[in-house]
């Protein structure tokens, strides 16, 4: 950086962080794709489930098993982006600390999941999603996100009194409100930011 | 902060001084903590005993210990609110933080009533233990945060293989470990700063 042989004024600093902000809040926007990805997943692996239990077939293998397939790109993804960041953003940092957080938990979850074999475990899952959902929106500011935490935390109570095949209906909205349609209202943004560069 | 130019340096260190504040912050709010970290223990520890030692049929109700918890958490948050100067980035992302997991709690309490409190409740408390002190501790960039969310889910995982009976008490040494002990070393740090 060339600017660290000179002195910045308060003013020039203050610039400097909110190019920061800004290139951050770019990137995180072009990551709108991974929580389309994810909302796309959860939708799908849902209603495969609801349909099976509805319709009474069976696919012949664990729907679920496609979000752990899905991991596999999203890391590829992740490790070159990061190869290509010259800095990271202190609010990027928190959510990768957020959402690494909630990958341990989904999984420790996962492992109670083969443990115990309940199906009361989908509320659980869903007061889950709603934690780094409604962190990320509340950091961000970003309202859909705040709303689709809160919707999730909403429908983990209401499956408590519900049966398994409705509870999977509430999950496929949980992936539609908090990740699905805040991902694609993140994507548009990204699309008018870049047209707006060109 | 002077008046003045400041270099990069300088600029990183106001950002660092930032978070050194709001640790401090938490060096004084370790009280949240600590009332917490300690009701949870008590009660964990008392249903324990209540049970297996006193043969108490409703040892559950110790957990009645929240109620006053939560009204005197309220009281303690408003009352720093009001002393609350500048809010930084740690802290908005605490807040969020907490007031997250403070739903989640309400959440799966929900959740556990109609499942049944004599079921595996506690691996799933221990694990939301963990997931609120590990982000704490990322945040603020504490380590005896971070190492006591790791230890929560540690217990987390092997409290999974004992009974109800024995999974209070990996309720209470995850309590320990993630909220009780950090919370007492965040106030010594943050009183041999300020000394």
């Amino acid at each position: 950086m060339s600017e660290t042989e000179n002195k910045l004024s308060e003013q020039a600093s203050l610039k400097l962080i909110n190019e920061m902000i800004g290139k951050a809040k770019q990137s995180y926007v072009t990551k709108g794709i991974a929580s389309i990805v994810w909302g796309v997943l959860i939708v799908i692996c849902s209603l495969l489930t609801w349909a099976q239990i509805e319709f009474k077939f069976r696919l012949g293998f664990d729907v679920w098993l496609l979000v752990f397939f899905a991991v596999i790109p999203q890391i590829f993804f992740s490790i070159r982006e990061k190869k290509q960041k010259t800095f990271v953003g202190h609010d990027e940092q928190t959510m990768s600390y957020v959402w690494t957080t909630f990958g341990i938990c989904i999984f420790i979850l996962s492992f109670y999941n083969s443990r115990f074999g309940s199906n009361d475990l989908t509320s659980i899952y869903m007061m889950l999603y709603g934690i780094p959902t409604f962190i990320t929106g509340g950091v961000f500011k970003f309202k859909p996100m705040i709303f689709g935490g809160l919707i999730c935390w909403a429908l983990s109570v209401a499956s408590i009194f519900t049966p398994i095949n409705t509870d999977m209906l509430f999950m496929a909205a949980c992936g539609l409100f908090a990740w699905l349609i805040p991902g694609i209202i993140l994507w548009n943004r990204y699309k008018k930011q870049q047209s707006c560069y060109v | 902060m002077q008046q003045g130019n400041f270099s990069p340096q300088e600029s990183l260190q106001l950002i660092q001084s930032m978070i050194a504040k709001t640790r401090k912050d938490m060096g004084d709010n370790s009280s949240h903590f600590l009332l917490w970290g300690w009701i949870t223990f008590v009660a964990c520890i008392g249903q324990f005993l209540l049970k297996n030692v006193f043969n108490y049929p409703k040892h559950y109700l110790v957990w009645l210990l929240i109620i006053p918890g939560v009204i005197f958490s309220i009281y303690m948050g408003i009352r720093e609110e009001k002393k609350r100067g500048v809010t930084t980035y740690v802290d908005d992302s605490m807040k969020y933080l907490w007031i997250g997991m403070g739903i989640s709690f309400f959440v799966l309490s929900m959740i556990m009533t109609r499942l049944g409190w004599n079921t595996n409740i506690f691996p799933f408390f221990i694990l939301l233990y963990g997931l609120g002190t590990f982000i704490s501790g990322k945040f603020l960039q504490f380590k005896p945060l971070v190492f006591g969310g790791l230890t929560a889910w540690a217990l987390a995982i092997a409290s999974a293989y004992f009974n109800y009976d024995y999974q209070m008490l990996f309720g209470a040494a995850a309590i320990l470990f993630s909220y009780i002990i950090p919370a007492y070393m965040l106030r010594s740090k943050n009183k041999s700063v300020t000394a």
